[in-house]
């Protein structure tokens, strides 16, 4: 490796961690290229690479970015009362709060819901056609930015909860109601949608061997 | 790579790997005294951390393990803490409003069914899945696997129930969901007289629970079922 002379890698040591139970397993000898191991302990498939691990995240990634439109064009929810019926966006929501004066909420809001999923998928491109290209550029910046993504990616189901609580208190009949509209599961798709595909990037990704194929010895 | 064919694997969960491209058993021996960085493939040497530190990997960073505060027992009384809570939280309200005296208040399980009947059944079985039903299984996987470990038995089904404890860990939110809460009793109040709930308070109290339980892993877990079941 070029960073730590003495650092070696499970791929070289013909070692696996186990993803699900962490039990590090060593294979005593060289078998055939593609055989199918499992984890003695928790029978979890061991790779060194993920398969299919790039194709997987862009196809999610391609579909969180197709549903993110209508996921901010349509209305998210609705509410009535005597005077009628008003559709709000996303984006409306947070222009009502920053004008009702709760700047903080407004802000909480706004990263949770248009600066979080935007983000998400700008990272996640970056990290797929980096390691498309097996490149060895700011490794250690991208595997942070893996982290962050998947630390971060399960709180923009903020409004979709929000919407819902709303349409479960806010029951007066014709004095007052809230109703969700298609955009919510627009929404809803798009977050499940970016925590799927950060799920399905396999991080090693991040640092490919000298060596092009060491899959098996 | 290997396509693994599903059905392959799945008669003999703990018979040593299966060579199934070949059919011969490959020898997969355990290496306790080695870390593989999950994130990086880096090997490392297995230490012992001291209470609260904190591994990581030298290469890429990564959170390698944690030298726990919280041991079974305490990691079962939160669990079962944690259980009570959640009862408690889905039973009481989490916001009640007044508007012009007439009062409506809702639970977390009556604001997924109005969602359901308002025409977007997806979106509230989403909602009931991450903010209820996965905290719920969350905590009683917990109690069930903690509940044996510390009497020195490996419960029923161990593998598959640390499988789906890997799973709902993963897609529950809790966190989320309670940060939604205080935002909805605000966006409530601006309409109208709102005030915050029993269940309200006790998801945050569910958050601080399940996020301490999180934060200890599943590592505890592996390595008491392998102590006593004597596997390596």
């Amino acid at each position: 490796m070029s960073e730590a002379s003495s650092l070696q890698t499970g791929s070289q040591m013909r070692l696996y961690g186990c993803p699900t139970c962490g039990r590090v397993s060593q294979l005593l000898h060289a078998v055939p290229d593609g055989t199918f191991l499992q984890c003695p302990r928790c029978a979890t498939p061991l790779y060194h690479e993920r398969p299919r691990s790039l194709q997987r995240t862009w196809a999610y990634l391609i579909a969180a970015t197709v549903l993110y439109i209508p996921a901010n064009l349509l209305p998210i929810m609705s509410t009535s009362n005597v005077f009628g019926e008003t559709l709000h966006t996303i984006l409306g929501g947070i222009e009502e709060l920053r004008t009702g004066g709760d700047w903080l909420l407004a802000v909480i809001v706004f990263i949770a819901s248009i600066a979080v999923p935007l983000l998400k998928i700008g990272a996640l491109l970056v990290l797929v056609i980096t390691a498309q290209r097996r490149s060895r550029w700011k490794q250690v910046e991208r595997a942070q930015l893996y982290r962050m993504i998947e630390a971060v990616g399960h709180w923009s189901m903020l409004d979709v909860f929000v919407v819902v609580l709303l349409v479960g208190t806010i029951r007066f009949g014709p004095l007052g109601g809230v109703m969700p509209q298609p955009g919510l599961l627009a929404f809803g798709a798009v977050v499940v949608l970016t925590m799927l595909a950060a799920g399905s990037f396999d991080p090693r990704l991040i640092w490919p061997e000298e060596k092009d194929d060491t899959r098996h010895p | 790579m290997t396509d693994p064919v599903p059905s392959a694997h799945a008669h003999a969960p703990y018979a040593p790997a299966a060579a199934r491209a070949t059919g011969t058993a490959v020898a997969l021996a355990a290496r306790p005294d080695l870390v593989v960085c999950h994130e990086c493939d880096a090997v490392h040497e297995r230490i012992t951390l001291a209470r609260g530190t904190v591994a990581r990997c030298r290469r890429c960073n990564a959170l390698l393990g944690r030298g726990h505060v919280l041991g079974t027992e305490k990691l079962l009384a939160f669990a079962i803490a944690s259980l009570l809570l959640i009862i408690v939280g889905n039973s009481a309200p989490i916001v009640t409003l007044d508007f012009q005296g007439v009062v409506s208040q809702a639970t977390l399980p009556e604001a997924i069914e109005a969602t359901w009947a308002a025409g977007q059944p997806l979106v509230a079985v989403l909602t009931a899945a991450t903010a209820l039903v996965f905290p719920l299984v969350f905590t009683i996987l917990r109690l069930y696997l903690l509940g044996s470990l510390v009497r020195g038995i490996v419960p029923r089904g161990f593998v598959p129930a640390m499988h789906m404890l890997h799973f709902v860990t993963r897609w529950g939110m809790v966190e989320v969901f309670l940060l939604g809460t205080l935002v909805a009793v605000v966006r409530c109040a601006s309409l109208t007289s709102a005030t915050p709930g029993i269940g309200l308070f006790a998801y945050g109290a569910v958050t601080l629970l399940i996020t301490a339980i999180t934060a200890a892993g599943t590592h505890t877990l592996w390595k008491r079922s392998s102590e006593i079941g004597g596997t390596a």
